[in-house]
């Protein structure tokens, strides 16, 4: 079945994408869908956009994506919303700020639940990114939940990192110096329409010309007047694509690992009981019983 | 979590209808119930809203009309939804329909119609007994 679905797939069939994305925030057969979609084509530019709550992130991913359009660059959104840590519920509000272009095959928007507790994006996203450059999108646009420390790990999924402040800030940003803006490669004051902006600007540069700064740029945009965008793109396009974590990458191979490790043993906790038993009735010791569960799971493997 | 495969449903509101209370209340009793709800926003054309059906792959696609519009944009809707492969979407409008109408509109395709006044448990529990018709 999954064969028929990845063949629907590589014909560019749209819902055969849509399904596999499914598939993929489902946490299902995703060992069969790494083997599936094992990069071919070339790297995918991932643009991850972030930021505080209502600073404008998905208003501005909305102009970006039309932006591009018009520049003839095929466009895949990533937009991540909060899910309820007590229901599982969601409400995915982001397509509401973003272009409808129903008829425009060379934009795709996928709205995601991010579970909390995780990072600042949907899980397994690092894969969804992969089927979104394997379906032949140029660039994906992944748009953070915006909860804060969390999104210092889109660092490691998206070639270039933008955050977002809005003007009037003030001590706020005293905070993001600790987090956000040591992971940023552009910072954007959005709503430069605002009054303050000018001032946020400097006071961004300034935080940023602090000793053992990376060289970052900081625009102002305002996607209500439509101004800064264009200085945007080329600030994104002037970056070198990082390609942070690639597939001849050593850390990327041992984090896959941990990451499969770590879904064999949520998916299959009914057969650890046995290991378990011997644990509490002391026939194991601790180290004894972990290393008798990793050997279990390793067994169990394909 | 409660929900390991939450449903996703697409809540739409089709045409120049800018009533969209009755949509928010939806959303947010669905949401509580630990559905994943899309919501694109007003002024959708039908075009569109399919396009957001095929994109996010919804289980569901309800569309809520206070405008008199539906004979013309529910019929519309459900034969794009055939077109585009989505048969296996399942319809729900919900809004001011006559009742002389609600026949017609389940005659199309739609699953259930919900007027005014319809207990929010109602369309949970529908919904719940109804489960995915896409990922069975």
């Amino acid at each position: 079945m999954l064969d028929e679905l990845l063949s629907r797939f590589y014909a560019h069939d749209r819902l055969a994408l849509a399904r596999v994305l499914t598939l993929i925030s489902r946490g299902e057969q995703l060992d069969a869908l790494r083997a599936g979609l094992l990069p071919k084509k070339e790297h995918a530019r991932v643009v991850a956009i972030t930021g505080n709550a209502g600073v404008g992130k998905s208003t501005l991913v909305g102009k970006l994506a039309e932006l591009l359009r018009v520049k003839g660059k095929t466009v895949a959104v990533l937009a991540c919303d909060p899910q309820s840590p007590l229901t599982g519920g969601a409400v995915l509000g982001d397509r509401v700020r973003m272009p409808s272009r129903p008829e425009d095959p060379g934009l795709y928007i996928r709205s995601l639940a991010a579970t909390s507790g995780h990072q600042a994006v949907a899980e397994h996203i690092d894969l969804m990114i992969r089927a979104l450059a394997e379906f032949g999108f140029d660039l994906i646009l992944l748009e953070t939940v915006g909860a804060g420390q969390g999104d210092t790990a889109v660092r490691e999924l998206a070639d270039i990192v933008v955050l977002l402040v809005q003007p009037e800030s003030g001590d706020e940003l005293q905070w993001e110096k600790a987090g956000l803006l040591e992971v940023a490669d552009v910072v954007v004051v959005h709503k430069a329409d605002l009054a303050g902006a000018e001032r946020t600007q400097s006071q961004v540069k300034e935080l940023l010309s602090l000793p053992g700064c990376r060289d970052v740029s900081v625009l102002r945009v305002s996607s209500a007047k439509g101004e800064g965008l264009d200085e945007l793109w080329s600030a994104i396009s002037a970056l070198p694509t990082r390609h942070p974590v690639t597939d001849s990458d050593a850390q990327f191979l041992l984090r896959r690992a941990q990451q499969v490790l770590a879904e064999r043993f949520r998916d299959r906790t009914g057969d650890v009981t046995p290991v378990v038993d011997r644990w509490k009735r002391q026939e194991l010791d601790e180290v004894q019983a972990t290393d008798a569960l990793l050997h279990m799971l390793i067994q169990q493997s394909r | 979590m409660d929900n390991p495969l939450p449903l996703r449903i697409v809540l739409a509101k089709v045409g120049l209808d800018g009533h969209d209370r009755g949509v928010k209340v939806v959303t947010r009793a669905l949401r509580d119930a630990g559905f994943h709800v899309i919501y694109p926003g007003l002024w959708q054309s039908p075009e569109a809203v399919i396009r957001t059906v095929a994109d996010e792959d919804a289980d569901w696609l309800g569309i809520s009309l206070l405008s008199g519009t539906h004979m013309t944009l529910v019929p519309r809707i459900i034969e794009l939804l055939r077109a585009a492969g989505l048969r296996h979407v399942g319809v729900l409008v919900g809004g001011i329909i006559p009742e002389a109408d609600v026949p017609k509109l389940l005659d199309l395709g739609v699953a259930r119609v919900f007027g005014p006044g319809t207990p929010l448990p109602e369309i949970v529990a529908f919904l719940r007994s109804e489960g995915s018709r896409t990922h069975a």
